[in-house]
């Protein structure tokens, strides 16, 4: 079904999501104001850590949106599930919560040439049953992510391993076929992730699940999964570090997925807290609430439109630089998200600078986010309008799809493009990532994404042409990708990145919507927890504890 | 007809229901658009090797009726499949949601009862300003849609006053009671409703039949025509509605399970629906199928009870 709309309509519809979302008391902004339109928060400044709690607590009460499918970190590739194994398994490296990796089960990593690496696994770690860390156990987890029968959905970050192998008493060497910076860090995700040989084989595919016995290492252990009410984990008083003395004795995560029952959830202390992730209505309530604090912090987050297809409307590389020329995106951030989004120049944000980063601030300085509706129109003269409507793929009953929609529908009208939108019900949404057939007759749509740790080029290799993310093809980089994937070098592949995200702003395979900050609620009773984007891999809980 | 043939007619009959059901719910689910594939992969898709060895772990390129005669085959032998999406066997996770789905239809049954039958009653005895007041309220119950009813019910009682928690079932014994009040409250309103009309026009009705007026005329004391004469008769009717009202309370917890966050067969039906989880789902109909013929035919039973002239399994 394609709902057609006029001017009239979409604009109305914006006006009323100003309304609604903005509240009638905040003043009409110009473009130019930086400011939220109702939402507090500083986007320059965005939090990495809470205030640690002060004092010890029996019991925190955490939201999770929807209950995880599975613990085990394998299968862990989503909000709710890393939510959960964040505190439980560790990974090789560890993410701190400005975002940067240290050592994390691997004491140190030793590279003897640009295709293998050492691990060298930290001595007196043991799991939750008390049996000691072992290289075999290391060899293990990252074995049963290799090959094509690997059940795992790391498998991307897994392509070019060819073995993990004990070479040591404390020691485990991968070897690669060729050169790839994105494993490396990928061992700072879950993707890294140490569980104990013996209780994996022993669970089978039980492993992970409510009636399976996770063993990992991390500062809380699985105490119960009941399943469908809730999953309780609990302070591991033997956790090898012991300068992290977590406050919390117990983390009991419910599995609201209304978020109208959440934000009741929260505002009436019933949960301590959440990371949302998606940008809630009712955001606003909560900041209101005397019950709640609510904090913006630093993410790898990004919403923006994928064009489909080489032939379609949006195939004509000028056809979507005028479209994102034409895209109001600090009208879009204020209206759609609260202003709790930033607008976004390119794919990858600021916060994916984990190298070189003047380098990367200093290439950043090229883009901007100014509309310019002359030079717009102009390209589409020089292109010609396509023929046929430019169609994009809303998915139902989304307040953020339909909205975002909406914008740049009336920056097509401005242009002389015609774009029109089909509501996708939400459970076929999904299909559009990974089957062509469900793309037929689309030719964008609308994907909220993140890199996995401080690189951009864990983003702008989607950008290859074989890759699954690249929805029309494009090859306008695909050796500058492949060689920044084989450069380990930082100043060289920052080099490689910042000319790969040239060639990509400019050719706009996806185009840049906004960035979305990590939204973190917490109860006033209790403070602490990491409110970055490092909560999806680091336990983020340890530093939770309550408040005078 | 004896106890024995009543059961042996009525399982013969479940089972045929079951089975042209679950044709028919494995049949649409194949048709509706959509794969589980978005939810095992999760929403950041997967690698075109991961899709194919996904789609072949589980079957999904499997021929409808072959997929079907597989599931029956297994069913057959006690089992119900493992979920796609949790990764579990389907038994464990009905068994984890039965009991929330059953407390809270059993609460929301009481209520029905207790306020549906008291307020027709006196609604049909008082007549009046009483009957007006429970039959506007009545109007308002039944056409108030329960979502807006069990919204209403948290922002006032529980978010306002603060007296009940906002989501869960709480953890066991009173804790779950005092959980599951609101959404009994809510699932119930509408039925209760209905149950208050159902029962104020049998108790009209009973009071003008001819040995109610002769039970008057002979001086009887009110009291006890009511409740011999009136409400005996009266009680047919109201157990029919009863029955069927409870049957559907197990659909209706469907709604009020997502709105209070409940871990019952309903939000888990309604999950499993979303992510294509072909086994969930058509396990947790077939248990709604088996309830509801297994409460209508304690509803022909109780009738026996109720008017030992109706024989068991009559149509009458």
């Amino acid at each position: 079904m394609v709902l057609r709309k006029t001017a009239l309509s979409s604009a109305a519809v914006l006006a009323l999501a100003s309304l609604t979302l903005a509240g009638c008391s905040a003043p009409s902004g110009t473009s130019d104001q930086k400011g939220p339109a109702s939402l507090e928060l500083d986007l320059d400044n965005l939090a990495t850590t809470t205030p640690a709690g002060t004092k010890p607590i029996d019991e925190v009460k955490w939201n999770l949106p929807y209950e995880p499918s599975s613990i085990d970190p394998i299968f862990t590739w989503n909000y709710a599930e890393n939510t959960a194994t964040a505190n439980l398994c560790e990974s090789l490296l560890r993410m701190k919560p400005d975002l940067s990796l240290e050592p994390g089960l691997a004491s140190t990593v030793d590279q003897p040439d640009d295709k293998t690496y050492v691990y060298t696994i930290r001595e007196g770690v043991t799991f939750w049953n008390g049996n000691p860390l072992t290289a075999e156990d290391v060899a293990f987890s990252l074995q049963r992510q290799i090959g094509e029968d690997s059940k795992s959905y790391w498998g991307d970050y897994f392509s070019n391993v060819v073995s993990a192998e004990v070479t040591g008493d404390m020691q485990v060497t991968v070897t690669l076929s060729e050169p790839d910076v994105l494993f490396a860090q990928a061992m700072g995700s879950a993707a890294g992730a140490i569980v104990e040989k013996a209780a994996a084989e022993a669970g089978g595919d039980a492993f992970g699940t409510p009636k399976g016995d996770l063993q990992c290492t991390g500062p809380y252990k699985v105490a119960s999964w009941d399943s469908g009410k809730r999953l309780v984990i609990e302070r591991n008083d033997a956790y090898w570090n012991t300068e992290v003395k977590p406050l919390a004795k117990q983390i009991s995560f419910s599995f609201i997925a209304d978020e109208s029952t959440a934000i009741n959830a929260l505002s009436t202390g019933d949960v301590d807290g959440q990371f949302f992730y998606l940008p809630p209505a009712g955001l606003s309530q909560l900041q209101k609430s005397k019950n709640v604090t609510t904090t913006f912090g630093e993410s790898f987050v990004f919403w923006t439109l994928a064009p489909i297809g080489k032939d379609g409307g949006l195939g004509d590389e000028k056809i979507r630089q005028a479209l994102s020329l034409a895209i109001d995106r600090e009208q879009l951030s204020k209206v759609v998200f609260q202003g709790a989004a930033i607008p976004a120049a390119t794919i990858a944000g600021p916060a994916t600078w984990g190298y070189e980063e003047d380098a990367f601030a200093e290439a950043f300085k090229e883009f901007d986010v100014t509309a310019d509706i002359e030079a717009a129109k102009k390209l589409v003269a020089e292109a010609g309008a396509p023929s046929e409507p430019i169609v994009l793929a809303v998915q139902g009953s989304s307040a953020v799809h339909e909205q975002t929609a909406s914008v740049i529908q009336a920056a097509g009208q401005a242009i002389g493009l015609n774009v029109q939108t089909k509501v996708i019900p939400v459970e076929q949404f999904g299909n559009l990532y990974f089957d062509p057939a469900a793309r037929e007759g689309l030719d964008g749509f609308f994907t909220t994404n993140y890199a996995d740790f401080a690189d951009p080029l864990g983003v702008y290799s989607f950008f290859e042409s074989a890759n699954s993310h690249d929805y029309i093809g494009w090859d306008g980089a695909d050796a500058e990708i492949a060689e920044a994937l084989k450069t380990t070098d930082d100043a060289k592949r920052a080099e490689l990145v910042i000319g790969i995200q040239k060639k990509v702003t400019e050719a706009l395979p996806w185009i840049p919507l906004a960035y979305e900050p990590t939204t973190m609620i917490q109860s006033t009773r209790i403070s602490g927890a990491v409110p970055s984007f490092a909560y999806l891999y680091a336990p983020w809980a340890v530093s939770i504890g309550g408040t005078e | 007809m004896s106890f024995a043939s009543f059961l042996l007619r009525r399982s013969g009959g479940l089972l045929l229901v079951l089975l042209v059901t679950s044709f028919l719910v494995f049949g649409l689910l194949y048709l509706a658009p959509g794969s589980p594939l978005a939810f095992i992969l999760g929403p950041r898709g997967g690698t075109p090797e991961q899709i194919a060895a996904v789609t072949e772990q589980y079957h999904l390129n499997d021929p409808f009726i072959v997929r079907y005669i597989a599931w029956l085959g297994d069913l057959v032998q006690g089992d119900l499949g493992r979920s796609l999406v949790y990764r579990q066997p389907v038994g464990d996770l009905l068994l984890a949601r039965a009991g929330t789905t059953a407390a809270l239809v059993s609460l929301a049954a009481v209520i029905i009862a207790v306020v549906g039958i008291i307020a027709g009653t006196w609604a049909a005895l008082r007549r009046g300003w009483v009957d007006q007041v429970v039959s506007t309220l009545a109007a308002i119950g039944l056409s108030t849609p329960v979502f807006v009813v069990g919204v209403a019910l948290i922002s006032l009682f529980a978010v306002g006053l603060g007296w009940f928690p906002t989501f869960g079932v709480g953890t066991g014994g009173l804790d779950s009671l005092w959980h599951l009040f609101l959404p009994a409250m809510a699932l119930s309103v509408a039925s209760a409703a209905y149950l208050a009309r159902i029962t104020k026009t049998a108790v009209n009705e009973e009071r003008t039949r001819e040995h109610v007026q002769t039970a008057t005329v002979r001086g009887l004391a009110p009291g006890l025509i009511v409740r011999r004469h009136v409400l005996r008769n009266a009680l047919i009717p109201i157990t029919t509605v009863l029955g069927l009202t409870i049957a559907t309370l197990i659909a209706g917890a469907v709604v009020v399970e997502n709105v209070f966050a409940l871990d019952g067969l309903g939000s888990l039906l309604v999950k499993a629906i979303l992510q294509r989880d072909f086994a969930v789902v058509q396990a947790v109909v077939l248990v709604l199928v088996v309830a509801f013929v297994v409460v209508n035919a304690i509803v022909d039973v109780l009738y026996t009870f109720i008017d030992p002239r109706i024989s068991l399994g009559s149509k009458q």
